[in-house]
């Protein structure tokens, strides 16, 4: 396969863990496509490697072999990073979101969402824009001077997405983000990751344990018996 | 840019304070010690200073009157004064007595006798607060503040009551006791004169004409242009005495008197200074602990190490910084409650200031390492 064109491709990805009889094979070979405008639901039994694939994908982790193309740029390639300074990539194309929120404890509302784009170099009058756009859209302008301890669950959730979506990435990366919320806020959460998916053409993979939150998604792709096999959704529900 | 140690320490500023304040008060009794050393040195030579002789005369072949006990006549002080080379002269006793304070303490003083009629004094007249120096070849005294007595009180001394007839400040000796002056006869009085029954015991075993004309050294200044050593080794060869020039004097206060004290505080200080940085990186190594979830947060949504590693070493110079500020209020507010004199000097406090931020941001790599170690993945607990 060649250069692609997709928000995130993986060819042959394998993870080991250990060596010799300690030995745990989490990934094999596994290979899938999540374009740009594409909501994909990542789903697996515990321990399958979920939050593996996620975390190689995230350049935090390293493969054991295949490759890993976050838009057009190849960052692993089959032993080694293609790109050296890893934490540039996650700050300028990756964003993250996570089952707990886990915002910095001592920055208000407004400080985490813009501690990324502060650190790529971005003017404050372009930071501060983006992320008063963001806050007014997930309705929570009103508590940007708040630290995550005076906020309820969900807004610091919500807080967390902006988070994510602030540097304006291509690619994000949610771990369960709705195991910790009731269906009602999960599937608002999914709704609003439908909509930054259509909106802003990002590409999505989204862990879930629920299925109830498939039908959101554009392609669902399993791990089975460690190969990652990937399913299209027929009929996504429109939000 | 986030200044996030600035947030971090404002999140959490009372703990923060706190841990200052601690780590102050540890650096402020450090500041104490140095003081105490400072003092310790001072007061060797406030005496000697007081004094202001060239030259020391006393028993041969001892070290005399700080270090070795010496006695020797008091007329040699008149036999020195024909001496081209020497301007004044004056005899002077020195002994350790105990008074009893208006408060009823009993209280271990230096007594330092001086004929007041001569040109030179062991009293320096600057450090009067109160009152005169003596002026009458008996039963006057002139003693420390510290002693707590007033103009006119009266003093038992020996057989004698003597009145306080002036008040001085920052007079202490080599010990570190405080200061009493009294003429040079009343002091020969209680040194050498034993009681009646003693008197009659002596006569009883034949010993007689007991003189108290002695005093433990005479001092001496001399004329310009005079080389001390050059006097030293006069005196020596014709009077069989042995001579000190000041500076040796002063060597053998801080040498041979005060040497091992000094250095057990010395030592004390040094391994307190030691206690101190390790606590202070144990103290940053520990916040850094406490914060490496959120480091790994950090590290996870890009951060770079630059921004983690200033955060902690900024917080580490505010801890030092601050510290520093409470170690300087703390002392200055407990140092007079010693009771031997405590010495601050700006110029110790900088030096400790360097020390401490040095040794802030040698233990601050503690706490970096521990960030730049930190596993990203460790955030999301997977």
């Amino acid at each position: 396969m060649g250069k692609s064109d997709a928000g995130i491709k993986v060819e042959g990805l394998t993870k080991i863990f250990g060596e010799g009889e300690s030995e745990v094979r989490v990934l094999e070979n596994a290979s899938f496509e999540v374009k740009e405008g594409e909501f994909a639901a990542l789903i697996a039994p515990s321990g399958a490697g979920k939050t593996t694939l996620l975390m190689m994908i995230g350049c935090v982790l390293k493969p054991t072999a295949g490759k890993i193309w976050l838009g057009n740029d190849l960052v692993w390639n089959e032993k080694e990073w293609v790109i050296k300074d890893l934490r540039k990539i996650r700050r300028e194309k990756i964003g993250f979101i996570f089952q707990a929120h886990y915002l910095i404890p001592f920055l208000t509302v407004m400080e985490n969402v813009t501690i990324v784009p502060q650190t790529i170099g971005w003017s404050k009058e372009r930071y501060e824009k983006k992320a008063t756009e963001l806050l007014e859209y997930f309705d929570i302008a009103d508590k940007k001077d708040f630290l995550p301890s005076q906020l309820s669950g969900g807004q610091n959730q919500r807080v967390a997405i902006a988070r994510a979506l602030a540097n304006e990435p291509k690619i994000v990366l949610a771990d369960e983000p709705t195991a910790a919320l009731d269906m009602e806020r999960a599937v608002n959460v999914v709704k609003m990751l439908k909509k930054i998916t259509v909106e802003r053409n990002v590409a999505i993979i989204m862990v879930t344990h629920d299925e109830r939150l498939l039908p959101y998604c554009d392609k669902i792709l399993s791990i089975e018996n460690r190969k990652v096999i990937t399913k299209e959704v027929e009929e996504t529900k429109i939000i | 840019m986030i200044n996030l140690a600035y947030k971090d320490i404002s999140h959490s500023l009372g703990k923060f304070v706190i841990t200052a304040m601690g780590v102050g008060m540890l650096l402020g009794i450090v500041l104490i010690m140095i003081g105490v050393y400072r003092g310790m040195i001072a007061d060797a030579k406030t005496l000697l200073k007081d004094v202001g002789a060239d030259i020391w005369i006393v028993q041969k072949d001892t070290l005399g009157p700080f270090a070795q006990s010496s006695r020797i006549h008091e007329d040699l002080k008149d036999t020195l004064r024909v001496n081209p080379f020497i301007d004044k002269t004056a005899a002077l006793t020195f002994q350790n007595l105990q008074i009893k304070t208006p408060s009823g303490k009993m209280v271990r003083v230096y007594g330092v006798g001086y004929d007041p009629f001569e040109k030179l004094i062991p009293l320096n007249p600057e450090k009067l607060v109160k009152g005169r120096t003596i002026q009458k070849d008996h039963y006057e005294i002139v003693v420390s503040e510290k002693l707590g007595f007033e103009l006119q009180d009266k003093i038992k001394l020996g057989r004698n009551v003597y009145t306080v007839v002036g008040i001085t400040e920052n007079t202490v000796s080599s010990g570190g006791d405080l200061l009493i002056y009294l003429s040079l006869k009343d002091a020969q009085e209680i040194q050498f004169l034993y009681s009646n029954e003693r008197i009659r015991n002596d006569r009883a075993r034949g010993i007689t004409n007991k003189n108290s004309h002695l005093v433990n050294c005479v001092v001496a200044t001399l004329k310009n242009e005079t080389d001390a050593n050059e006097a030293k080794r006069y005196i020596e060869r014709w009077k069989h005495k042995s001579v000190y020039t000041s500076k040796e004097q002063e060597e053998i206060l801080t040498k041979n008197v005060i040497e091992r004290a000094s250095k057990q505080i010395g030592m004390f200080t040094i391994i307190l200074i030691v206690v101190s940085n390790i606590i202070i990186a144990l103290i940053i190594y520990t916040m850094t602990l406490e914060k490496i979830k959120e480091i790994s947060i950090m590290k996870l949504i890009g951060l770079p190490n630059g921004t983690i590693i200033k955060m902690i070493v900024e917080e580490t110079l505010i801890l030092g910084i601050l510290a520093f500020i409470f170690a300087n209020i703390f002392s200055h507010l407990i140092y007079d409650k010693f009771p031997k004199r405590v010495i601050l000097t700006p110029s110790d406090a900088l030096t400790l200031f360097a020390v401490i931020i040095s040794a802030s941001v040698a233990a601050s790599f503690f706490g970096v390492y521990k960030a730049i170690k930190a596993d990203p993945t460790s955030a999301i607990g997977g």
